[in-house]
């Protein structure tokens, strides 16, 4: 029937595929046959030296040698994930990076007259008041009286404050009152300069509009920080107001700022600029900023085929409360980096010529698993407010960004906008300013968690400065090169140039090396491997194969000799019950078949060369009686070579 | 559980095991009972029969043991000494490459929050102390007179000075004597052959001036000249300003700080720098010097980069009450620099202009090398033969100003007054040592040509901290600002305004990026490359490995063994029969297991024996064919 053809073809398969058990019986029997037949060094002479110190020196070599390859391999896969540098130093034309330049002074002072003017005699009125500082005498007196009139709202919710002998009464600057303060006290410890003299700590206080309880003391040690500071408080409140278009003209124009223009030996106008709208800096402008497809290159070094500019600083029209130094600010940054203009600018004095010099490195790091980078930002949990590519500073401010537009409701003036949000200003978010100093501090110490999200960038660009600076123009040149200039500017202006209004500045590559550092992984797949191969050569003289006979041996077939031991106590205390149960079976009978089958002898499957050369003498069995070998035993052993040694089948296979 | 000690517990739980198999288990438990602590062989046939057997050495094999072929042997042999010496060479390769101790570089961009430096300023304004004041009006005196003489310059002093000039001279007369012992002489370049110079590369124009250095008692003198008599004059200067610097015995008659005078405002990451954030020093040259953030405890970290996080001052810049022949410079000196490190504002300052805001921006660079075999540097200082004055950590410049000063200490017997003193010495001045003079400059001179050793005893830390510093320079303040800011600091700070422009400065020092490199080195070449190298040429030419060497090791000890034992065998049967004994062969096996015996040393049995004397068709029977059909499977 069915089971007639499957037991046949099982039946050939037993015969043509033998499906043998371990090499021995037991696990010492296993051990000894192994340590025989191994190509592994070391276990052989165990089992084949004579004498027990001898034996146990070679167990001892064995297992430190197999110590030792395990500690060194696991020393070079701990080492795997190793980087080594390499810096290649390429001479080629050089691509020129993108060079942006702004006026110190953000917006035309003229021009800003209109929406600066109730704070500015507010300033001049809190000179006055605290310092006796007045450049007219009746022109004040006329601003405080006009102040008087009009009365503005926010300055009298943040006025200036002077403390008196470190107490906590204050001096109102609008109302003149003495009142006492509450609040937390910032900056406590101002009394760094002239600590003896108490008029001049002078501040301002920030309070939750809210709960008017909550507030923040600002003190400053210099009247020229805290004057400095509170106008550009209220100043970002009124610029936060204005449109961009409108605060794109008040700033200075392409023509209005570069007089002259060469680069690489060649001349160039404002078409070579991209504006750029920076809110604390005004209108910059980016030289190659690549914004019409094509990046400017130099084929030569040194400082005349750079760039070289000659810029018009009206020092005269500067805003004298928001900005003390006069000069421009400019940023070597890639095309598609953002100039972080108001960190790390590098000033250009006037009345001089500034010469840049620039070294080119180019960085690559490699990513996981090799160090914390990434490589474009994305895998990054914050959003990218600016429209250019990742580095970290985006990514602080873009977080911190986000951060003020969720707790407080409005952007921060400084920083771009996100979408959906505004420009904090206290006609609309009266609580802001208190909310952003407390974000700040919070950010500053670390609470926000933006330091711990943003990462590096893999690669960057960087061109190391070096600055020199020469007196410009030289006395014997000054008067026709003013007049010159003057001319050329005259066309929109009646006025004779004057040479602080000026900077000379060239920008150029000192030499056209170009340092590329890059990250290579040290160690290879292939040199991990053979570097295995060596331990495991040197110790052991073991290879990939001996490894996979350590496996069998020692896990599958120690595991299955255990695994059959643990199956036969079972069995035979299952069988104990049985009989225990079925007693009326006469003892005798069970005796004389216990000592013919031999059932525990039965499992012996399949002795090795070794077992069978050792196999005990019975000459000192205890048992009285060994029965001769019977046709049963041996055709009972013959199968068992070809079948499971599971006793269980056996017996099966008995009956 | 690979060892047959093992085997031995292993059989407590075998009780119920059959009788049968039990023997077998207990048979060789006897036979390892019986086994000695060691056994060696009965002769050399039988040694190298059994390495022969079981040895693991490729090579070795057919060389040793296949003697029977007289050509393979020679075939062999030279395979094997082919073998031999390429893996000798290979491994002469590695270690070279081991022993030339190759380092890879890493680059490490790190972005932790960057702890500020230390900033240090300094007047470039040396101080009239009260307690030199009169020695020093002494000094301009003969300054003035020596000027007059050379140059016909009449140099302006306060009038102060001219008033009680009469009575002075007379109660210092020491000074004067001193001054005139070593006068500012200049002279035509023919007329003098007598002196050598100690300058030799001055060899500008016909004139040269400087002045005349002798030993103590005279009988040598050289004249250290100079090309330029600015410079002539100015080293002269302060020479004697040395001499009557070094006179004040106590150095704290100098510690006049005056802070609020030359720092009007400070802030740090956009708050106010409090007033414990700062400690003083005065330098000789650079006058008062103040360093902020040098407070280990408390540091500050900028939050962001960038001009508004870093630290910012307004320092002022105006020079009156100062020295003109020692400091020719006005402005402000900044340095940058490690906590817990000395600042050595010569080596590396920057100046800072008045009427100027000068903004710097620092880049953090840390350069790890390895120490020992690696690179020639050290880790803390302890292990380079000079001692460290200063109380700071170790740098090189801290080592190469202490070795000066001590081999000073050592050749002129006083110490230098710019460098620290040593234990037990005293700062020169020739009121005291009179020729210290003259010892300087030639020490100065051995110094520079590394005569001392100096450069060369002195390592590079292996822990380096650099910034670099780029700087950005606009006018301060604006022109439209300049009112208020000038009117501000007069009411606050006294400022009065005297030259406008001038007389103050801003400095700005901020990091420019977080980021901060660091240069380290590891290892190209570890021992475990090397031994993972060393056991791929093993195994490549030979297939052996270090238990196979242990072998051939336990070859030659049982060799040698065994060469005592029928040596010794041997001996005594020469002594107890016949003067030629037999010799030791194979065949004399039972007479010497019979002396092993003796030797508590039990006799050896084979695993051969074993099987051959002891057959029995019981054991045979059953296990003679599943061995047959095991070996079929196969």
């Amino acid at each position: 029937t069915a089971m007639a053809p499957r037991k046949k073809i099982t039946a050939k398969i037993k015969k043509t595929l033998p499906v043998t058990g371990p090499q021995a019986p037991t696990l010492s029997e296993l051990m000894r046959w192994y340590c025989l037949n191994t190509n592994t060094h070391g276990c052989r002479r165990i089992v084949v030296s004579r004498g027990r110190l001898r034996r146990f020196i070679w167990i001892l070599l064995t297992l430190s040698a197999v110590g030792l390859i395990l500690w060194q391999c696991a020393e070079l896969l701990m080492n795997y994930y190793s980087a080594s540098v390499s810096v290649t130093v390429q001479f080629q034309k050089l691509p020129f990076p993108a060079v942006t330049i702004c006026n110190i002074n953000p917006y035309k002072y003229s021009a800003m007259k209109d929406y600066l003017s109730e704070l500015d005699k507010e300033t001049k009125n809190a000179l006055e008041t605290f310092y006796g500082f007045s450049e007219g005498k009746s022109k004040v007196r006329r601003s405080v009286g006009d102040m008087n009139s009009t009365g503005s709202e926010f300055f009298q919710q943040i006025p200036l404050l002077k403390f008196e002998d470190f107490s906590r009464t204050v001096t109102d600057l609008h109302s003149g009152q003495k009142r006492k303060i509450e609040g937390k006290v910032f900056h406590k410890d101002s009394s760094i300069v002239n600590s003896g003299d108490s008029n001049d700590i002078i501040g301002f206080q920030l309070c939750d509009a809210n709960n008017s309880s909550e507030c923040a003391l600002y003190t400053f040690s210099s009247g020229v920080n805290a004057i400095q500071e509170w106008y550009k408080l209220h100043y970002m409140n009124i610029m936060a107001q204005i449109p961009l278009e409108t605060k794109e003209k008040l700033s200075y124009s392409a023509d209005d700022l570069i007089l002259t223009c060469f680069f690489d030996g060649l001349s160039c106008d404002k078409r070579h600029f991209t504006r750029f709208h920076h809110p604390l800096h005004g209108n910059c402008y980016t030289f190659n900023s690549g914004a019409n497809g094509t990046v400017l290159s130099t084929s030569t070094g040194g400082s005349e085929y750079g760039l070289h500019v000659v810029l018009y600083i009206d020092e005269a029209d500067y805003n004298p409360f928001l900005v003390t130094s006069t000069g421009a600010k400019i940023i070597v940054h890639d095309q598609n980096e953002y100039p972080f203009i108001e960190d790390i600018g590098t000033e250009i004095e006037t009345a001089a010529a500034t010469s840049i010099g620039m070294h080119f490195t180019r960085s690559r790091k490699l990513s996981k698993p090799y160090s914390d980078c990434t490589e474009t930002g994305a895998d990054i949990p914050v959003e990218n407010l600016y429209n250019k590519s990742y580095s970290l500073q985006i990514c602080l401010h873009s977080c911190f960004q986000r951060a003020m537009v969720d707790s407080c409701g409005c952007a921060q003036y400084a920083q771009p906008l996100p979408a959906g949000a505004e420009y904090c200003n206290y006609k609309k978010n009266p609580n802001w300013m208190y909310c952003y100093y407390r974000l700040h501090e919070k950010f500053v110490k670390e609470q926000l968690g933006c330091q711990q999200i943003c990462k590096d960038a893999c690669s960057f660009k960087e061109w190391a400065l070096t600055t020199s600076i020469a007196q410009w123009p030289s006395t014997v040149s000054e008067d026709w090169m003013l007049r010159v200039l003057s001319w050329d500017k005259g066309q929109k202006m009646n006025k004779k140039l004057n040479k602080t209004d000026l900077a000379n500045l060239m920008v150029f590559y000192k030499d056209l090396n170009e340092r590329f550092i890059s990250e290579n992984p040290a160690n290879t797949l292939v040199i991990l491997l053979s570097n295995f191969g060596g331990q495991l050569g040197l110790w052991m003289s073991c290879s990939v194969v001996c490894v996979i006979e350590i496996v069998e041996v020692f896990f599958i077939d120690s595991l299955s000799i255990v695994m059959r031991r643990r199956w036969q106590k079972a069995k035979k205390w299952w069988d104990d019950r049985k009989r225990k149960q079925g007693r009326k079976a006469s003892q005798e009978s069970e005796l004389e078949r216990q000592g013919h089958e031999n059932p525990v002898c039965l499992d012996e499957d399949l002795p090795t060369f070794n077992t069978a050369l050792r196999l005990p003498l019975p000459q000192e069995s205890p048992l009285p009686r060994t029965p001769p070998p019977n046709y049963s035993t041996l055709r009972l052993e013959n199968s068992s070579a070809f079948t499971e040694q599971l006793p269980d089948t056996l017996d099966v296979g008995q009956h | 559980v690979l060892q047959d000690g093992s085997a031995k517990s292993e059989n407590a739980p075998e009780g119920e095991k059959m009788r049968e198999c039990k023997q077998g288990a207990e048979q060789q438990q006897k036979e390892d009972e019986r086994e000695g602590l060691i056994e060696f062989y009965g002769s050399y046939q039988e040694l190298f029969q059994f390495f022969c057997s079981n040895t693991t050495i490729h090579g070795a094999i057919r060389l040793v043991c296949s003697k029977k072929n007289k050509m393979k042997t020679a075939f062999w042999s030279v395979l094997f000494f082919l073998t031999f010496s390429l893996m000798y060479w290979q491994f002469g390769i590695l270690y070279r490459e081991y022993f030339s101790y190759p380092v890879n570089l890493n680059l490490n961009l790190n972005s932790d929050r960057l702890a500020f430096p230390a900033v240090t300023l300094c007047t470039l304004n040396p101080y009239r102390y009260s307690a030199i004041r009169k020695k020093l009006d002494e000094l301009d005196q003969i300054t003035h007179q020596t000027l007059l003489d050379l140059y016909d310059y009449n140099m302006s002093l306060a009038r102060s000075d001219w008033s009680t000039l009469s009575t002075r001279k007379r109660s210092s007369r020491s000074l004067l004597h001193h001054v005139q012992r070593h006068p500012l002489r200049r002279q035509k370049r023919d007329n003098l052959v007598s002196l050598p110079e100690n300058s030799p590369s001055v060899d500008k124009n016909d004139w040269k001036i400087g002045f005349v250095l002798c030993s103590e008692n005279n009988d040598d003198c050289f004249h250290q000249a100079y090309s330029s008599g600015v410079d002539a004059v100015r080293e002269w200067y302060s020479f004697h300003y040395i001499n009557i610097l070094a006179q004040i015995p106590d150095a704290k008659a100098l510690d006049e700080s005056d802070f609020e005078n030359f720092i009007y405002s400070c802030r740090f990451n956009e708050a106010t720098c409090d007033k414990a954030n700062y400690t003083h020093f005065h330098h000789p040259l650079y006058g008062n010097c103040y360093t902020f953030n040098d407070n280990s405890s408390s540091l500050w970290t900028s939050s962001l980069p960038g001009i508004n996080n870093g630290l910012s001052l307004v320092v002022r810049t105006e020079q009156h009450d100062f020295i003109p022949l020692l400091s020719t410079v006005t402005g402000a000196r900044v340095m940058v620099h490690d906590q817990n490190e000395p600042a050595f504002m010569d080596d590396g300052g920057f100046n800072v202009r008045p009427g100027i805001e000068t903004s710097i921006s620092m880049r953090k660079e840390m350069t790890v090398r390895l120490g020992g075999s690696y690179s020639n540097c050290t880790e803390d200082g302890s292990d380079v033969p000079v001692q460290n004055l200063y109380s700071s950590r170790y740098t090189e410049q801290v080592c190469i100003r202490s070795c000066f000063q001590l081999n000073m200490v050592e050749r002129c017997g006083c110490a230098y007054y710019f460098y620290p003193l040593p234990a037990g010495a005293t700062y020169c001045n020739y009121m005291k040592h009179i020729a210290w003079g003259y010892c300087y400059y030639k020490l100065l001179v051995e110094f520079k040509a590394d005569v001392l050793g100096c450069f060369h005893k002195c390592r590079k830390p292996c822990k380096m901290t650099e910034y670099q510093l780029s700087a950005g320079y606009s006018r301060w303040p604006s022109a439209v600002s300049e009112d208020w800011v000038f009117y501000m600091l007069s009411q606050q700070n006294k400022y009065n305004i005297t030259s406008k422009r001038n007389g103050v400065a801003k400095v700005n020092i901020f990091f420019e990026e977080w980021n901060y490199k660091t240069n380290g080195e590891s290892p190209a070449f570890t021992v475990v490359t090397l031994l993972s190298q060393l056991g791929n040429q093993w195994s490549l030419w030979f297939g052996s490995s270090v238990l196979s060497v242990m072998e051939l090791a336990e070859l030659i000890l049982d060799f040698i063994a065994i060469t005592f034992i029928l040596a010794f065998r041997w001996l005594r049967s020469h002594r107890t029969h016949s003067p030629p004994g037999p010799h030791p062969s194979s065949q004399d096996n039972t007479a010497f297991q019979d002396e092993a015996s003796g030797l508590s040393t039990p006799h050896r049995f084979t695993v051969e024996a074993v099987v051959t004397t002891l057959p029995s068709y019981n054991s045979l029977e059953p296990c003679g064919p599943s061995r047959d059909s095991e070996k079929g499977h196969e």
